[in-house]
């Protein structure tokens, strides 16, 4: 008569009855564009500047709450906030807590570097599903140099205090020129605080704030993203591991063409636009925040007209045909986000993501074979 | 009955779900999903004394004898207690 149920198990199950029904299922809320780290690969760290200057305006807590509502009453279980930094918020908490009372699982991308004093209090009392926190190098110097705050010590004690005391936190970690040289160490630190890592090399174009005066982008190259993606799986990996990546890698990529070549591109693969949305800070409604269309205004037409614009217009999209024929689609991660962010089509090929994936093959498989592996 | 453990009770795509706040969260590393049966009692949790009078309403309601009733009800009572739920 009751199941206890874990994510993923849960999240997958609902996700596609959204899919299905057509449901909000995951609504994810970025409640600023404001952050008190300056990394030049993020697309979204304005200054309260900047914000001035674009005429746009950060909703207010009663605004992000009414949505919440009506995303609840349409289906919605799951909560990202996020921004920026979210917890830069003066009202976090009233946001927070309206959400939570609304019975919604709540998880939080933060930087780490406020969730200490009475903030951290805060959270012990009352804890979110997960903190998902982002991690930029594996010392102060890295952190000084990508994020322009020396706070890589504060952030992992955070992080030790909040395993601690039994929060759930699993970290995003982002490698690019700045931090690159970090991976061992990171990969050390986080397995000593007992933390699984999400890494990765790809960085999207920052698409997002193109005219906002931020149009900084400084990411590795297709083949040292590379480079660093095989570093990791070595790290992370036992050599029978890794051999079998290899051997995975080899099944699902083909050299020889589809015998039928598509005429038109796939649609959407992943949840952005059929059981989950975005919200940017100043209002607007997309798939996926990285994504700049479709957009929808639930202000302005009503939550349940802006969901249904999104969802129609992204099942609209389709993504290269020459992807859909790739021997390598099923492993290069390709998507309608990462098509549009590098070429700005949804059905043009994101020539940096080929040459990553090739190469990441390439130095997999050499790697292996070197080895006997 | 006495709901000691802080959890929200949702109905999403013909799912019942409880999903714990506050220190709950601490406990459950997710959410827990009701079935029908599970649904009707929950909600007169607060109301009712023990698993007799439970067992009135359910058979009251559904085509089922008190004894297998009762089995259902006590194993559901006892696996609330040791979430901590009740």
């Amino acid at each position: 008569m009751i199941r206890r149920t874990s994510e993923p198990q849960f999240s997958t199950y609902f996700h596609s009855r959204g899919r299905a029904l057509g449901l909000p299922i995951a609504g994810n809320f970025e409640l600023t564009a404001r952050c008190n780290f300056n990394c030049p690969m993020c697309y979204i760290h304005h200054s309260k500047e900047q914000i001035a200057a674009s005429g746009r305006k950060e909703l207010t807590a009663e605004q992000w709450l009414g949505i919440a509502e009506s995303a609840k009453n349409n289906g919605m279980i799951f909560a990202l906030l996020t921004g920026g930094e979210p917890l830069l918020r003066e009202d976090f908490f009233e946001i927070y807590g309206g959400m939570k009372k609304m019975g919604l699982m709540i998880s939080i991308n933060t930087n780490g570097s406020l969730l200490k004093g009475e903030i951290l209090e805060r959270f012990l009392k009352d804890p979110p599903f997960r903190f998902n926190i982002s991690l930029y190098g594996g010392c102060n110097e890295t952190y000084e140099r990508m994020c322009g705050r020396p706070v890589y010590e504060l952030v992992k004690e955070n992080i030790r205090t909040l395993k601690n005391a039994g929060v759930e936190v699993s970290l995003n970690l982002s490698v690019t020129p700045y931090n690159c040289g970090d991976l061992e160490r990171i990969y050390k630190d986080a397995e000593e605080l007992d933390v699984g890592v999400k890494m990765t090399t790809y960085m999207y174009p920052p698409v997002r704030i193109k005219g906002d005066g931020c149009e900084a982008n400084d990411r590795l190259s297709a083949h040292d993203a590379a480079k660093y993606t095989v570093m990791w799986d070595k790290l992370r990996l036992t050599d029978e591991m890794f051999a079998q990546r290899a051997e995975n890698m080899a099944k699902c990529i083909s050299d020889e063409p589809l015998s039928c070549p598509m005429e038109e591109g796939e649609g959407v693969r992943c949840r952005a636009g059929s059981s989950s949305f975005w919200m940017t800070w100043d209002g607007k409604m997309l798939p996926c925040g990285l994504m700049t269309e479709p957009a929808a205004y639930p202000l302005e037409v009503g939550f349940d007209n802006a969901w249904k614009t999104i969802r129609e217009k992204t099942a609209e999209i389709r993504m290269p045909s020459k992807c859909a024929a790739c021997g390598y689609k099923d492993i290069c991660g390709v998507c309608a986000a990462v098509c549009s962010a590098e070429t700005g089509a949804f059905d043009a090929v994101p020539e940096y993501v080929c040459e990553k994936i090739c190469e990441t093959v390439r130095i997999t498989q050499e790697y292996c074979s070197e080895r006997n592996l | 009955m006495v709901i000691k453990k802080e959890v929200i009770k949702r109905e999403i795509a013909g799912d019942t779900i409880l999903v714990p706040v506050g220190a709950a969260v601490y406990d459950s590393n997710g959410l827990y999903a009701l079935n029908e049966l599970g649904a009707f009692i929950w909600d007169m949790l607060p109301d009712v004394s023990g698993a007799e009078e439970i067992c009135e309403r359910v058979v009251a309601e559904y085509d089922v004898s008190p004894k297998e009733a009762m089995d259902d009800i006590n194993e559901f009572l006892d696996t609330l207690g040791k979430l901590g739920i009740i």
